[in-house]
């Protein structure tokens, strides 16, 4: 009796070591498949052009290497003519430049992904789209013209639009570009957090930056942001 | 109950019978071997049979003609990709979506829009698993090149990294929310992209210390695990369920790989170069 039980402890013991270890290698199947590659390989495959004489592939060899530079071409083509910007709203970084160089890079801030519940079903996002836009204006002392958000932020009373309470005058530094839909690249007051993920979904730049990407751009001219 | 454990530990200190011992080392030994055969060598196998006979590559043509122009060869073939791969480029400069091109044989991952770089990285490592490494260029080329639309993917991070705010109920509590800017926190960055053709891209952060959460790093691990559960489970469930899951690992600055992430829509269109 004794005997039995212990042949039984025995074979259960081994049968759930053996599923334990199944289960673990199920588990790493993709590893065993890697080392089960070791047993395989695939028939050597010499291609399209291995009947073909070593004239005739130099002859295909030039043709392709003509089409390489045509697609080349193409795609510098696709590039702007003038100077255009680059926004990477992760890393809060911009780059300024042509075709050819870079004319400026250094630090921005763009928008903080900043989600303002109002809690009267009325929300915010605060994110600064992605993509390319053209730059639809350039203003010179822009004036920001308070959105309903930024009463909110403050906890002020909305007013009525056109009011005078929403404009206010510095704010945006001295130079502004329109990039659509209420989204501008202007300066900033808070020149600390230049480099920081802070904004409403403007970009914004430090002063000198702001003015030489001011100059170099023209209404027209694109902006990628990423 | 009780009996059984008397019983157990009885059989624990008394000496086991070598019989035993070398029964328990058998049933373990085959319980090894028949995982190996059934979750690794045979859909290995089928997978090898099926790209031999689909791809015609057993009737494949004289291997003397290979030798001869092997060099010339070798250069058309790679001329002919970077071809099909800058033609790909152009065509993906179509879309007004961010794509991402994987170039490996300049290690360089560029995000790219309207045929514009947008921002490009240095890769550091490419690691390919043994099925795409034995798999013929040509097939390679032409099969897992793409641009393919990705069909599933997860990371360690988030692609919105939303922060909910509640408005401030007074001037004083809006006063104090202005004092210091609320960021974002950084976790460590670990990318996984699948595509409908099997082809799994990962896209790992090269620093191996851990700059985020353990949290975040080891959900994403169990995701990964998850994944590739699912995979292998779909082999016993589905007869048409891909045998093998073709993988390429890059690595690349924590940083810039955030930057890709986040910066890719979702399902996004990935274009390889080898």
């Amino acid at each position: 009796m004794k005997s039995n039980t212990s042949k039984l402890i025995f074979a259960i013991a081994t049968a759930m070591t053996a599923a334990v270890l199944t289960l673990f290698l199920f588990h790493k199947s993709e590893t065993l498949k890697d080392h089960s590659f070791i047993f395989f390989k695939y028939p050597q495959t010499p291609g399209l052009y291995a009947t073909k004489d070593s004239v005739f592939i130099s002859k295909q060899l030039k043709n392709t290497e003509k089409r390489i530079a045509a697609s080349l071409r193409k795609l510098e083509n696709l590039l702007p003519y003038g100077p255009y910007l680059l926004i990477n709203t992760t890393q809060n970084k911009f780059v300024l430049r042509t075709r050819k160089e870079v004319i400026r890079e250094g630090i921005c801030s763009t928008g903080s992904y900043i989600l303002l519940e109002a809690g009267d079903g009325k929300q915010w996002m605060f994110k600064t789209p992605k993509g390319m836009f053209p730059i639809l204006g350039k203003i010179v002392d822009p004036v920001w013209i308070k959105p309903d958000w930024a009463f909110v932020e403050e906890s002020l009373p909305i007013p009525p639009r056109n009011h005078p309470d929403r404009l206010e005058y510095g704010t945006l530094g001295d130079y502004a570009l329109t990039l659509g839909d209420g989204y501008l690249i202007h300066g900033t007051l808070y020149q600390r957090f230049l480099g920081l993920p802070v904004t409403h979904g403007c970009v914004r730049l430090g002063d000198e930056d702001l003015e030489i990407v001011f100059r170099s751009l023209n209404v027209g001219s694109r902006v990628y942001i990423f | 109950m009780t009996g059984i454990f008397k019983n157990l530990s009885e059989t624990v200190k008394r000496r086991v019978p070598l019989k035993w011992v070398v029964i328990f080392i058998a049933v373990q030994i085959t319980a090894v071997a028949a995982a190996f055969l059934i979750f690794g060598l045979i859909p290995v196998s089928r997978e090898v049979k099926n790209i031999t006979a689909t791809y015609g590559l057993d009737k494949a043509a004289d291997k003397s003609a290979l030798s001869e122009n092997a060099d010339l060869l070798f250069k058309i073939r790679e001329r002919e990709h970077y071809d099909s791969f800058l033609r790909s480029a152009l065509a993906l400069s179509k879309s007004d979506s961010i794509s991402l091109l994987i170039d490996l044989s300049d290690s360089l991952a560029i995000l790219s829009l309207k045929g514009v770089f947008l921002f490009q990285t240095k890769i550091s490592e490419i690691e390919f698993n043994k099925g795409l490494d034995k798999l013929p260029v040509f097939l390679r080329d032409s099969l897992y090149s793409g641009p393919f639309m990705v069909e599933r993917e997860f990371a360690s991070i988030e692609k919105f990294p939303v922060v909910v705010k509640k408005a401030p109920k007074d001037t004083t509590e809006a006063n104090a929310d202005n004092s210091a800017p609320v960021l974002p926190t950084q976790n460590d960055v670990f990318v996984l992209l699948a595509f409908a053709n099997n082809l799994v891209i990962e896209i790992n952060q090269e620093e191996d210390d851990l700059a985020g959460s353990v949290k975040a790093w080891r959900e994403y691990k169990k995701g990964y695990s998850k994944f590739f559960k699912e995979h292998n489970l779909a082999l016993f469930k589905d007869k048409n369920a891909p045998e093998y899951l073709y993988r390429i690992k890059i690595s690349i600055p924590r940083e810039d790989a955030r930057s890709i992430y986040r910066a890719l829509p979702l399902k996004p269109f990935v274009l390889v170069r080898y």
